[in-house]
């Protein structure tokens, strides 16, 4: 019989799928460039036509907004009001992520409760607040906050806890005086706690029998805190330390730094692109690289020569981030007096008469969070920790039964089988969901602008109402939400690829 | 071998237990002497793997009494521990941490429970592995083995607590047909070294060879209590003949 077999000619180029495809991202790229221009050319006219112009010059001039609450109230740049801004987005943030990890542990337990009460009761609580918009729950808990008494003279004095229309107050502790000085004890406390951890670990693993690791690592942390507290102005000979750090970066040129920062980009870009050739060697040799494969390590190296033209010929990168240290050390250097203050303070609420004409106010003596705060902070704390609890759950569920049963009969007491059995697996488990939700929580912050919250994105709106600068603070938001997202989920990604489980 | 003067290990008398309102077991009575391989058959369902979870006590039984090597179970919690560390189990789907490699798997719980130093229980744990014939697998994780090879490796993890009794529930039953010797082969060479065992199976060939009594088991009561030989051959009970025509 006869076999007709086509020969393997080149094919002709419409038809090659490496030219398509090197076409097509060639095409992709200069259609976006072309967009890109386009717009710039047409904004700029639009602009023009209007008389604003856009540039950084807002971020140097004072802006004429007060802040109500955060480290700055009076900012005296508008680069210092965004940063007062991100703080008080930060802080939203990171207490929020905190509480509503524990509150949503916490309920996605009481879920899988046998006790019936327990179990209906955060089967409501999940029910009603993943079916209501955030952005309601959020003005909710400021209505509730309003209900509370409002303060005037008569409300001026000295309590506990203080729950009003204006805020609420608790006591606190603040750094004080001698806090810089007793928080060098303070790590030092955590690494030798950790190094303690770590022989008493290997003890019990070298001689067997039960070392305690745990519990003596945190006997020296609490010993060291103590002894800090009263011995902590032996630490002052860290603040020439610092000084002369400080004045060691002042002394450094710009021009070096730009250098140096440039050097470690296109650094960066080319280890990345020989960490990638290496992960693509067999031991037969270099595998074939796909088209893909040729398009990232592009990529990556054109990022890294941006990066580094960047750090070339804007100098103002280099310079803020010099600055930046010399004025860190230099503040660390200060606070390192030799003096014997106690590092913390404590502090009780209280109402004050307050600005010309003796408005009452909440003394901020002690820690105040607002109504704008509390709305936020309540609303998102609680929405995501709804969310978070139908995770624990499936979680806990998606551990197999037999895994229990299978420690229980090797003798497992309880305890161990949640810390080695159960926990380790359902943790991998719930990351990557909950990762999901830290970001959710971090972008719904934003939110915070209908209850007045002074976070990035109420001061950008004030600064663009005065300025008229919309595009800029709008590129600025979108950066900063972008770079926290980026963060976080890098964060959680890392922990997902650690604790990925081996199969086959 | 020389089981009829040994000491009774294992003691259940009119043990029953409830599911529900539905009876798992109605009165369970027997006596299981050290050394002695002891191989449950049965229809599903009809409750073997409830009365061997009941010595282990991953299920509570509600009514009589089981007493294990001198210890009644009762929810005494000590005495639960101390009878699981002495009474290994095996089962049907292996149940290995698939997070643990195959020698933490097997080292957990000598070093947690047994409180042994990390040395001495990875010797034991090759030792044990090298016994069911897979030293080389140590370092690897459960997903990365064969079926047959994650049995010998749960195998290996119950018998590193040095147990005193071993229970297997239907082993072989999740594995490929041509991984099914190598298990029982480790399971034969256990029963000649010695050791207590209750082996719930439908190996009727394991059961011919290696047991020294079967127990027919049905709507939760031992039904035929004997030999193997009278067993297969001579069987005194209507059911039993019933089920050894379906399944011979
Ligand atoms: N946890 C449980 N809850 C309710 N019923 C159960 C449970 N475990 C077993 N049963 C029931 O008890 C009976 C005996 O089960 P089992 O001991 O697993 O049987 P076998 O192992 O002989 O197949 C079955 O009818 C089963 O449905
Ligand atoms: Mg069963």
């Amino acid at each position: 019989m006869a076999v007709t077999v086509a020969t393997h000619e080149r094919p002709p180029f419409w038809r090659n799928a490496t030219v398509l495809k090197w076409a097509a991202q060639l095409v992709l790229v200069a259609f976006l460039a072309i967009v890109i221009l386009t717009l710039r050319a047409q904004a700029a006219t639009n602009i023009e036509d209007r008389g604003i112009t856009f540039g950084t010059k807002w971020l140097d001039d004072p802006p004429l907004i007060s802040i109500r609450e955060g480290i700055d109230l009076q900012p005296d740049s508008g680069a210092r009001a965004l940063y007062a801004g991100i703080v008080n987005t930060l802080r939203v943030s990171i207490s929020g992520i905190l509480a509503a990890t524990i509150l949503g542990t916490i309920i996605g337990v009481a879920r899988l409760s046998h006790n019936w009460i327990v179990n209906k009761i955060a089967t409501v609580y999940i029910e009603t607040i993943r079916n209501i918009p955030l952005l309601v729950q959020i003005l909710f808990w400021l209505a509730v906050i309003q209900i509370f008494p409002a303060l005037d003279e008569d409300s001026v004095g000295e309590s506990l806890f203080l729950v009003t229309a204006k805020g609420v107050s608790i006591p606190w502790l603040f750094p004080a005086g001698g806090f810089y000085q007793w928080l060098v004890f303070l790590i030092i406390g955590a690494v030798v706690a950790g190094f303690v951890y770590f022989r008493l670990s290997r003890l019990k693993e070298e001689r067997g029998g039960e070392t305690y690791a745990f519990w003596w690592s945190v006997v020296a942390f609490v010993a060291i805190a103590v002894i800090g507290w009263f011995i902590h102005p032996v630490m002052a000979f860290w603040g020439p330390i610092f000084d002369g750090i400080s004045s060691f970066f002042g002394a450094i040129p710009r021009v070096l730094v730009q250098i140096l920062l440039a050097a470690v980009a296109v650094l960066a870009g080319t280890l990345w692109i020989r960490r990638f050739l290496e992960s693509m060697r067999t031991p037969a040799g270099l595998a074939k690289l796909t088209d893909d494969d040729w398009f990232r390590m592009i990529f990556v190296g054109l990022m890294a020569l941006i990066g580094a033209a960047l750090f070339v010929f804007l100098p103002g990168i280099s310079q803020t981030i010099l600055n930046m240290v010399e004025a860190f050390f230099n503040f660390l250097g200060a606070k390192f007096s030799g003096e014997s203050v106690a590092p913390l303070t404590y502090t009780t609420p209280a109402v004050e008469l307050r600005g010309t004409g003796g408005f009452a106010q909440l003394s901020d003596q002690a820690l105040v969070i607002t109504p704008g705060f509390f709305a936020l902070w309540v609303g998102v704390t609680l929405y995501t920790a709804a969310f978070i609890a139908e995770i624990v759950r499936g979680g806990i569920l998606a551990v197999n039964k037999g895994q229990s049963e299978a420690g229980l009969a090797v003798g497992l007491t309880r305890a161990q089988l949640l810390r080695f059995v159960v926990l380790p697996q359902a943790f991998r488990i719930v990351l990557p969901p909950i990762g999901n939700q830290y970001l959710n929580l971090f972008k719904n912050t934003s939110l915070g602008i209908a209850v007045a919250f002074p976070d990035i994105v109420q001061v950008g709106q004030t600064i663009y109402n005065q300025t008229g600068q919309t595009f800029p603070v709008v590129i600025l938001w979108m950066a900063f939400f972008l770079t926290g997202s980026l963060v976080l989920s890098s964060i959680v990604n890392y922990f997902n690829r650690r604790l990925k489980l081996v199969e086959r | 071998m020389q089981i009829e003067n040994a000491k009774d290990i294992i003691v259940c008398d009119g043990v029953k237990k409830w599911f529900g309102d539905f009876q798992a077991l109605k009165g369970v009575t027997t006596t299981i002497k050290e050394q002695e391989v002891v191989v449950v058959i049965g229809p599903s369902g009809s409750g073997k793997s409830t009365l061997i979870r009941c010595i282990n006590r991953l299920e509570a039984h509600q009514e009589g009494s089981i007493v294990v090597d001198g210890i009644e179970l009762t929810n005494d919690l000590r005495n639960i521990e101390k009878i699981r560390s002495e009474v290994g189990m095996v089962f049907q789907q292996f149940n290995l941490f698939p997070h643990l490699t195959v020698m933490d798997n097997i080292t957990l719980a000598p070093m947690w429970v047994r409180k042994k130093p990390r040395d001495e229980a990875e010797e034991t744990g090759m030792e044990l592995l090298e016994r069911v014939g897979i030293p080389e697998q140590a370092n690897k994780y459960p997903g990365q083995l064969s079926g047959g090879q994650q049995q010998r490796v749960a195998i290996a993890r119950a018998l590193a607590m040095r147990p005193k009794i071993m229970l297997f529930d239907e082993p072989t039953s999740a594995l490929d047909p041509e991984m099914i010797k190598e298990v029982l082969d480790v399971m034969k060479e256990l029963a000649l070294s010695g050791m207590t065992m209750i082996v719930v199976t439908h190996e009727m060939g394991f059961a011919r060879e290696v047991a020294d009594r079967v127990l027919f088991f049905d709507y939760g009561t031992i039904v035929e209590d004997g030999t193997p030989e009278h067993f297969f051959t001579n069987p005194q009970h209507d059911r039993t003949k019933l089920f050894l025509s379906q399944i011979l």
